[in-house]
């Protein structure tokens, strides 16, 4: 087990929120762990690395495009604390725009943890209505 | 003591002032300009404007704890995240998960941001009523007389 410096942190936090952005699911599978647990605020739960890359697709529903946006990026020994607005545009047209935080852990040029903060009682504003 | 051992002492002396409804306390992590942001709002509000809330919310509930503080600390601040359990009058306990980032100069809080699903917290605590509202009709229910 290595190290990572600050740099490495905050490129692999970076690049992990470009390929998200650019629904690079190949690179997300890179550079999450086999083991690597998403926790979300909203739900309580954990989901695997696969659960969470098999549901990309559908997370997109309705939508035409989402950026990150606004990062601001910290690191620590073993892993990061990313706020950002995720800002998306609906396939009506319609632009919303989320605050998040997202506290990341990493191993070995690899995140291995991600607990994802946002409220959700912000989603209904952010689609502009109900899914199509 | 280390940049770390400043920052993780100073998220723990907020948590425990703020359970203690100590606003002298909270008041004293602050610096003078302070400032904190709150997904629900998406408003920045002032230290004392945050002190006033803080005085103020400490009726609300009967308690509240900021339990399971994981905190990792950087340069010029601190993450935590941590699950604040608030017991309310009625004793209805309502546990909420949250994180809060930080940033400190001079081992004074001058920026707070706070994210947290205020859903979940209302849905928690109806869903906690409703049950213990029904337990109550059952125990009612329980003391009717067997009809004849």
């Amino acid at each position: 087990m290595s190290a990572m410096t600050e740099y490495e942190v905050r490129e692999l936090c970076n690049e992990f929120f470009d390929a998200y952005q650019d629904g690079r699911v190949d690179v997300l599978r890179r550079i999450m762990s086999d083991d690597c647990i998403v926790w979300h605020n909203v739900y309580g739960r954990d989901t695997t690395r696969d659960q969470n890359l098999e549901a990309y697709p559908d997370s997109y529903t309705g939508q035409r495009r989402r950026t990150y946006n606004d990062r601001i990026i910290n690191a620590f020994d073993d892993g990061f604390v990313i706020q950002y607005s995720l800002n998306g545009v609906m396939h009506t047209g319609h632009k919303g725009a989320l605050w998040i935080c997202i506290v990341g852990r990493v191993r070995d040029g690899k995140i291995t943890r991600i607990d994802e903060y946002m409220d959700s009682s912000k989603f209904a504003a952010w689609m502009g209505g109900p899914r199509a | 003591m280390t940049v770390d051992t400043t920052h993780r002492r100073l998220c723990h002396a907020l948590f425990d002032a703020l359970e203690q409804g100590d606003v002298d306390g909270v008041d004293a992590c602050y610096a003078p300009d302070m400032t904190m942001w709150i997904n629900v709002s998406g408003e920045t509000i002032t230290r004392e404007a945050n002190l006033e809330a803080v005085d103020k919310g400490r009726g609300l509930h009967r308690r509240r704890l900021y339990n399971d503080r994981n905190i990792n600390s950087f340069d010029d601040g601190f993450v935590v995240q941590y699950t604040t359990h608030v017991v309310t009058h009625d004793g209805t306990e309502v546990p909420l998960s949250a994180c809060l980032v930080a940033e400190v100069r001079d081992a004074r809080i001058t920026k707070l941001f706070e994210y947290l699903d205020t859903t979940q917290f209302r849905s928690r605590a109806r869903s906690k009523k409703a049950r213990s509202k029904k337990t109550e009709s059952e125990r009612t229910e329980s003391r009717q007389p067997e009809p004849t």
